[in-house]
């Protein structure tokens, strides 16, 4: 018994000490995070990815601007200015691609898992063959054919939205990725047009 | 007739195929066979550019395959990393055995969870076991008897099936769940990975390889061509020149939009 305690007690030592064990300690409480994000699929990757991209883009693509024109000690600051229509169009290319690419890859895998569900019923098919290859359905039970089956689903059909988003690229978003940057270029553009016309109007008054 | 697909296809399909320790690696195939995509077309832009003379497009193509290739296995290098830190990583012999194993975070997690219980004095992982066996009956209930007025597999039964797969007779957990729990809680985590991959890599790396090799693209064709640098640079938010360069709206042809996708970059 006082073995056993002393082991506790260095155990809990040992957990103090080490970093990965508090994050253990924290995510412990919470163990239904990890169970729901393993059945993410690439919508979700797509809109985190997309969506951080959205924020922390722009501030990146000015930030390397400004580096770089600290740097090379640049007196005209093109890079600069660029990097600043750099960020802009990063912003508009990554919400235009995100609300692209999440409706295209919700309709592949929406097609690709009942196709796979439909046809992984039919033994000897050429889906079946692959998707179904150890009939799960009789051996497991239906409920472990379901899973398999939208994991199929949700990777066959990340595979063929990549594919088809080469195609949708030209036809959907690259209108609506200019689209987008002509609105946010026009928002910015007003913003510093008015800024500088009320510069211009306080200087004016502090004259008079 | 069995498919018999190529091996390129074949090894796709392997990594597509419904494996809880691949779920994470799976994400992290996709996203880069994307990237992979969207970098041979802009590299594809440059060199099919009638604007650009040959002697740039020496320099131009291979700067293309260079950043993409860099981009893409820094990320993949990356990210594969993270996924194993978090979900552990075990390699297989060829006849299934395993060689080696290494822990990752979600074995410390489970470890600490077996070990210690909560207010009640239930064990931890008991407790997320139990909730894990929950979940899955409720989302059970609501699974599609009917797709537009056809039956699915999916029968009236279909919730005591599951509850059969799940749980002992005696309502206790059964080992099947315990291992769906252990896998899916794994899983979750090599997915977690995956997301501070694409995250890191799609935020922070990709600007900083892309920026950083626009600069030098843009030296060397000042360099080549000094007509660009002698031009008087003006702001791009002058409002003055915002009319003339801003609205440049042509005909959406394959050209111009790889000309368009070269400016930036293509996102898939």
């Amino acid at each position: 018994m006082r073995i056993n305690s002393i082991n506790q007690q260095q155990n809990k030592q040992n957990f103090k000490a080490n970093p990965a064990t508090w994050i253990a300690k924290t995510v412990a409480k919470y163990p239904m995070i990890p169970v729901g994000l393993a059945g993410s699929s690439v919508i979700a990757q797509k809109i985190v990815m997309s969506g951080s991209e959205a924020v922390v883009g722009p501030v990146m693509d000015v930030g390397i601007g400004e580096v770089i024109t600290k740097v090379t000690k640049e007196e005209d600051g093109r890079t600069r200015e660029s990097s600043k229509v750099q960020a802009i169009r990063t912003f508009s290319q990554s919400t235009g691609g995100t609300i692209v690419g999440v409706i295209i890859r919700m309709i592949c895998i929406g097609a690709a898992t009942a196709l796979c569900m439909k046809a992984g019923q039919k033994t000897g098919g050429t889906i079946a063959d692959i998707v179904n290859k150890n009939n799960e359905m009789v051996k497991e039970g239906t409920y472990i054919y379901k899973k398999n089956m939208e994991t199929w689903g949700k990777n066959i059909g990340g595979v063929v939205a990549t594919l088809v988003m080469l195609g949708t690229n030209f036809i959907i978003d690259a209108p609506f990725i200019n689209w987008i940057n002509k609105k946010a270029t026009d928002i910015i553009d007003n913003k510093i047009s008015k800024n500088k016309k009320d510069g211009v109007e306080t200087k004016e008054k502090e004259v008079k | 007739m069995a498919f018999n697909p190529p091996k390129f296809v074949h090894k796709l399909l392997e990594s597509c195929s419904p494996n809880p320790a691949k779920a994470g690696k799976t994400l992290l195939v996709i996203n880069a066979l994307g990237m992979v995509f969207a970098a041979l077309s802009n590299t594809y832009a440059a060199a099919v550019d009638k604007n650009t003379s040959a002697q740039d497009k020496k320099f131009l193509v291979p700067a293309g395959f260079v950043t993409g290739a860099a981009n893409i296995g820094l990320y993949y290098a990356m990210t594969t990393k993270i996924i194993d830190a978090l979900q552990g990583k075990v390699i297989y012999n060829e006849d299934g055995t395993i060689k080696s194993a290494k822990d990752g975070l979600a074995d410390k997690v489970l470890d600490y969870m077996s070990k210690n219980n909560d207010k009640d004095g239930k064990n931890l992982l008991q407790v997320a076991q139990e909730k894990f066996v929950a979940r899955e009956i409720k989302k059970a209930g609501k699974v599609k008897k009917s797709i537009f007025g056809a039956e699915t597999v999916f029968n009236e039964n279909y919730v005591d099936t599951v509850k059969s797969t799940l749980k002992n007779s005696d309502g206790s957990v059964s080992d099947k769940a315990k291992d769906l729990f252990k896998s899916s809680f794994k899983s979750g985590f090599g997915v977690a990975g995956a997301f501070i991959g694409a995250v890191v890599g799609c935020a922070i790396l990709t600007p900083i390889i892309r920026d950083i090799s626009a600069y030098f693209v843009q030296k060397r064709l000042e360099k080549n061509n000094p007509e660009m640098k002698e031009k008087p640079y003006k702001p791009y938010f002058e409002p003055t020149r915002i009319e003339s360069v801003r609205y440049n709206r042509r005909p959406l042809t394959l050209k111009g939009y790889m000309a368009f996708t070269n400016k930036g970059n293509l996102k898939i």
